[in-house]
């Protein structure tokens, strides 16, 4: 499927057409579902989440027009916003698979930069630019969608140390990509 | 001193809070502050939009795992178990989405115009800027139908609002431009929509907004070639 399909598809769930729909879910469920599952951890949780994902993309379709993101990109920040959100509300994070995880946050392999495209390889060039723990923790932030508390006490730095250095590695980055 | 407080001009501001929600930083006070900004002002969720966009080429790491058939059945549950919603719920639902899409055309152009004016996004332009829409509807009856015409598709969709066809009858859709006579575009197939293909003469017209009417007309469509049966809803498209 094209970029092109998938916005048609997007445009018809919006006029709430179910086949349309229906064919959105087969086409971009696994996607969503890899990013419920990264951020929450958790099978159950994520399934959960999945379906809430999809129950905001049925009625949500028409936000989309306004976007200036790719159809795949619009519908992952639905679903990683309301994997987040979830992750919060939670009262404990279910810490323990997570750190297993831990080590697997590298930058992608040039081969993958190379079919991710070039908006992608100067993303991670502009991360390279930042030290490494900074790009780490940017890295870790967007795609586990860990808290400022979180990343605080992993990297043992106090929170408002940590505030600073993302912010300061937020505004770094948004320098380099407009370069 | 909390995240909030630190928000002030001195500090970015917006952009940076704008910046925190899209990363997921935030505790989850301040993301519900920021995720009913995104809905309330669009400066703001503009901002948002474009920490979407800088940092979506991360989620290429985000691997596809298959989710259980049972989340769709789930879905589908929620969404579609009370399919025997009653007529004017289906229709306000319609409607309302109608008015909503309206609104959010002037925000796209809004978007568009923000995007001609930005270099740095290169993305190719979606905006459904080639759709008009007409309500078709009439007095006297309950016939009703959203229709949209996409110039780049050269079709028009149809969502069947309200109103039942009799046994033997079928609903025929006519384009009508000025004082011409109705130009047929077919029967309408039955269900809760449909799609109608669209001539490259009528296409031009369609562009230029014409009146399109859905007329009641024996099984298989009009045998003359024009309305036969009363008109039962009409409208005109507009631009979204």
């Amino acid at each position: 499927m094209t970029p092109q399909d998938i916005t048609k598809l997007i445009v018809r769930t919006s006029m709430k057409d179910r086949a349309a729909f229906d064919l959105l879910y087969r086409q971009t469920s696994a996607k969503l579902f890899g990013v419920c599952l990264r951020v929450l951890n958790d099978r159950g949780d994520a399934e959960e989440a999945l379906q809430e994902v999809f129950v905001k993309i049925w009625t949500k379709a028409d936000r989309f027009a306004v976007s200036d993101l790719s159809p795949i990109s619009w519908l992952v920040a639905i679903a990683r916003n309301h994997a987040i959100d979830r992750v919060r509300a939670r009262r404990k994070p279910a810490a323990d698979i997570d750190a297993a995880l831990e080590v697997a946050d590298p930058a992608p392999g040039p081969e993958a930069m190379v079919v991710a495209g070039d908006e992608s390889v100067r993303i991670h060039h502009c991360l390279e630019e930042l030290e490494k723990d900074r790009a780490a923790a940017v890295r870790g932030a967007y795609l586990k969608g860990e808290s400022y508390a979180e990343l605080a006490e992993r990297h043992g730095v106090p929170l408002n140390t940590m505030r600073t250095w993302l912010r300061r590695s937020l505004m770094k980055l948004r320098e380099c990509l407009e370069r | 001193m909390t995240l909030a407080e630190d928000n002030g001009p001195e500090r970015g501001g917006d952009e940076l809070f704008a910046a925190e929600y899209v990363l997921g930083v935030l505790p989850a006070e301040e993301r519900q502050i920021a995720s009913r900004r995104v809905d309330t002002d669009t400066d703001f969720a503009r901002l948002v939009d474009g920490w979407e966009v800088r940092l979506s080429p991360l989620a290429s790491a985000y691997a596809e795992v298959e989710p259980p058939a049972s989340v769709k059945a789930a879905v589908d549950r929620r969404l579609f178990a009370s399919t025997a919603a009653t007529p004017a719920e289906a229709r306000a639902g319609l409607w309302s989405s109608l008015a909503f899409w309206r609104g959010l055309a002037v925000a796209a152009v809004a978007a568009l115009a923000l995007y001609i004016a930005v270099p740095y996004v290169n993305r190719p332009a979606e905006q459904p800027q080639a759709r008009l829409v007409a309500s078709l509807a009439a007095d006297g009856s309950d016939v009703k139908y959203l229709a949209v015409y996409d110039s780049e598709r050269h079709d028009v969709s149809l969502s069947h609002v309200s109103g039942t066809l009799a046994s033997g009858k079928d609903f025929e859709l006519w384009m009508i431009e000025g004082k011409n006579a109705p130009v047929s575009m077919g029967v309408i197939p039955a269900g809760a929509t449909a799609h109608i293909g669209v001539s490259p003469a009528t296409q031009q017209k369609l562009a230029q907004g014409a009146v399109l009417a859905v007329s009641l007309e024996p099984a298989g469509g009009s045998p003359t070639g024009q309305p036969t049966g009363p008109v039962v809803a009409a409208g005109d498209l507009k631009g979204i």
